[in-house]
């Protein structure tokens, strides 16, 4: 450890201090040399959404995708959770038509609602929506009041339960607060698909721009019927199943 | 009407500092419960993602409830100007501030992140309604606060009647407030009923009334003060209104629920197959907690027994308990409808386990702990008793 | 104009603090490295070196804070400040090899927000250690 020339620092304070208040007053922080070029904020010209087929889902695949995800993500590995206070950011679902006794297996995870109940309720903003349909949690401002688990009718959030290291860099998550299945967004952002969809790489599940009329999910959902988890709810998801 | 006279309580008995030691003892162990829940993470204790509110919640809303409802005694004094109960008014605005700040507590304290409670102050949302109870509590806080100023300057006296009507519509907003977190859980079947916040001011009237005849009682008691009949009769009478109103509502919200067909899985959950969430309904909600108290308060052989009131208090205030925990916790244990017309046979859909822990029930009790102790504290510090309530002062028409 | 004015003052209440008691922590591997070639690390255009250090020093949280709320809220990728550029750069490596937490005692983080009693919140959740090469 070194001390800094006295001389030098005073010299410099004084610069400092003049180039710091140019920088405030405008916060144009892209006057830093090094770092890539910052992308313009996502907007709302797209939809990200996602469309599970159960008749071409596996149990396999299903498996693949949660596991996919966790691996992704690193949640899983939690060591002393037990029961329902392990995380579960996407899970296998097998449901039976009580009619047709007809079984269909599916995955579970947020729906990235249009309407979502989750930002309705949180207190502090920390559940928001992008511009561009993703829901997340800001995790610098979740409280870890959980009411927004309490509002989710897809059971879809997870509360953190116990210490945590080793985290992915791109994927941060912490004791008390609250997480939920993200989109990937690192990936889309880079222009990638989700980790389950690339996964699987099949058709059983489509990930795109629902607002695209080129894109294979925009035109899958014109030609194949789908439908939404409670739709009654009008909670209008990105994401959705057919098959069910 | 003779002169109330307001004296502090001497608090320098052994009693006294019995009282605060076993309080603080309670406060104590709740504080050791926080650390260890916040230190380690949630995983030690009984919740988890399927029931994220659990016993704290139990006790929070509890206290959060009944602290409007201590209030009603100074309204009944001030809206309704019914005299008898004005000198107990100065009372019930600080058994109502010492429960919501004991309710706060736990709550602030079960979060997941305490440490930012700066960001919920700071970082509004004005959809949440949960944002909105925070400032119905704030708000709360500084019109009681007001009040008792009002009641306790001479000089103010006057504006006491017009404050009072704030305070009281004020508690009623934030009351309703209270019941409508569960009110906007739209997917939640226990929770889908217009009737959850009306039932919720109705509890408030039954809770904060028993917790506040128990504080009176006790603090005349031990102060060795005068407290008539007439007074104690009114108390035990509105008391058992109040307890009958709120077995109305329950009835009413059982029913109404049974009638919608899409809600009768739930029903028949709570009320007859949901195992300790059907028992504590029945034997704690039910019986416990409304026809007992009741049959106390209105049967020639123990009407206007003092002890039979206590009872009936505690008992109010235990069956209120196990009401809040049939309510939050056995509403959150039976699954959600994902699917209608499906079977889930696997990976949700079964009924939630729930054990709680010994520093959930801590703080829990530690919140209590804080209301009772702010009370010791403040009627020693200022006036807030009449030096005495015997029939004379208190109502010189009684008669025996 | 509030917020320059708060820089503008803390800047100046950090000089006089630092100036009496200042060293440079334990810069961590990458960024030792780094200043022993002598490159000119978090060098601002139009400003000398030195004064570009102290900037950084002075300023992080709000250079962080404010990429952060862009980065999470608003899908602004990319750019100067980046956490795990800072922990990439500034963690050691213990005797074994092993990277050593950021935020462990007497580490980059640790060493002055100890000093100053400042909180470290960032690494409740954060990553720690630069991520593991694939
Ligand atoms: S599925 Fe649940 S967590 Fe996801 S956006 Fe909808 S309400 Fe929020
Ligand atoms: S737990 Fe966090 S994200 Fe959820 S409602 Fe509370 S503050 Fe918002």
């Amino acid at each position: 450890m070194k001390e800094l020339n006295r001389r030098e620092f005073i010299k410099n304070s004084t610069a400092v201090t003049a180039s710091v208040a140019t920088v405030a007053s405008g916060i144009s922080l892209t006057t830093f040399a090094a770092g890539p070029k910052e992308t313009d904020p996502v907007t709302n010209e797209k939809r990200w959404g996602m469309l599970i087929d159960t008749n071409k889902l596996t149990e396999v695949d299903i498996e693949d995708m949660v596991s996919a995800c966790q691996e992704e993500h690193g949640w899983g590995e939690e060591t002393h959770s037990t029961g329902d206070q392990k995380p579960g950011w996407i899970k296998k679902v097998k449901v039976k038509d009580t009619a047709t006794q007809r079984i269909s297996n599916l995955a579970l995870m947020c729906q990235h609602c249009e309407e979502p109940p989750c930002v309705d309720v949180c207190p502090t903003n920390a559940s928001m929506k992008r511009e561009d349909g993703i829901v997340l949690v800001d995790k610098h401002r979740c409280i870890g009041c959980r009411y927004c688990m309490m509002a989710c009718p897809y059971d879809a959030r997870s509360f953190v339960h116990e210490d945590l290291s080793n985290q992915k860099e791109h994927m941060p998550r912490g004791k008390g607060t609250v997480e939920s299945c993200t989109l990937c967004v690192h990936k889309v952002d880079k222009g990638e698909q989700p980790a389950c969809v690339e996964a699987l790489n099949s058709d059983a599940v489509v990930f795109g721009d629902l607002l695209d009329p080129t894109s294979n999910i925009h035109q899958t959902l014109k030609r194949v019927q789908s439908t939404q988890i409670r739709a009654d709810l009008n909670l209008n998801t990105g994401v959705r199943y057919s098959g069910i | 009407m003779s002169i109330i006279r307001y004296e502090q309580t001497q608090g320098k008995s052994l009693g006294f500092y019995a009282l605060i030691a076993g309080l603080g003892a309670f406060i104590l162990a709740a504080l050791g419960s926080v650390y260890f829940m916040e230190h380690s993470g949630h995983h030690v204790t009984g919740m988890s993602n399927r029931i994220v509110w659990g016993l704290p919640h139990v006790f929070a809303l509890f206290l959060i409830v009944a602290a409007s409802g201590a209030l009603n005694i100074a309204s009944i004094a001030s809206v309704f100007n019914k005299k008898i109960y004005k000198p107990l008014s100065r009372l019930s605005g600080l058994v109502a501030l010492a429960l919501l700040a004991g309710g706060l507590m736990v709550l602030v304290l079960d979060l997941g992140r305490p440490d930012r409670l700066i960001v919920a102050m700071t970082e509004y949302n004005f959809e949440s309604i949960f944002a909105w109870n925070i400032i119905l509590y704030n708000g709360f806080f500084l019109i009681v606060g007001v009040y008792l100023w009002m009641m306790f300057e001479r000089r103010m006296n006057k504006y006491s009647r017009k404050v009072g009507i704030a305070a009281f519509t004020w508690r009623l907003i934030l009351t309703t407030g209270t019941g409508s977190i569960f009110g906007f859980l739209v997917a939640r079947q226990a929770y889908d009923a217009v009737i959850m916040a009306p039932m919720f001011v109705v509890m408030s009237f039954a809770f904060g009334l028993a917790f506040f005849v128990l504080v009176l009682m006790a603090s005349y008691k031990w102060t060795e003060r005068a407290l008539g009949d007439a007074i104690v009769n009114r108390l035990s009478n509105l008391l058992g209104v109040f307890v009958a109103a709120v077995l109305y509502f329950v009835a009413v919200y059982h029913l109404g629920n049974l009638y919608l067909a899409e809600n009768s899985g739930v029903e028949n959950f709570i009320l007859m197959d949901g195992g300790i969430y059907t028992q504590l309904f029945w034997y704690g909600q039910i019986i416990l907690g409304g026809l007992l108290p009741l049959a106390l308060l209105y049967s020639p052989a123990t009407k206007g027994n003092r002890s039979m009131l206590g009872l009936a208090s505690v008992l109010v205030i235990l069956g209120g308990l196990a009401q809040l925990y049939v309510i939050i916790i056995g509403g959150q244990a039976y699954p959600m409808e994902l699917f209608p017309g499906k079977e889930i046979l696997e990976g949700y859909g079964t009924i939630a386990a729930y054990t709680p822990t010994l520093p959930e029930l801590m703080l829990g009790l530690g919140g209590i702990a804080v209301a009772l102790i702010a009370i010791t504290y403040l009627v020693k510090f200022l006036p807030f008793l009449p030096e005495s309530l015997a029939d004379h002062v208190a109502d010189p028409h009684h008669k025996n | 104009m509030s917020r320059l004015l708060v820089v503008f003052l803390s800047v100046m209440l950090g000089s006089a603090i630092a100036h009496s008691d200042y060293h440079i922590p334990n810069l961590g591997e990458k960024a030792t490295e780094f200043k022993d070639e002598g490159k000119e690390a978090h060098k601002r255009e139009g400003m000398s070196h030195a004064a570009s250090l102290i900037l950084q020093r002075k300023m992080h949280p709000e250079l962080l804070l404010h990429k952060r709320d862009k980065t999470l809220r608003q899908g602004v990728r990319g750019g100067y400040a980046q956490l795990k550029e800072c922990v990439e750069c500034h963690t050691s490596v213990d005797k074994n090899g092993e990277h050593v937490p950021i935020n462990a005692p007497d580490q980059f983080c640790a060493t002055c927000h100890e000093k100053v009693g400042t909180s470290l919140d960032c690494f409740s959740c954060h990553r720690t250690t630069p991520a593991e090469e694939l």
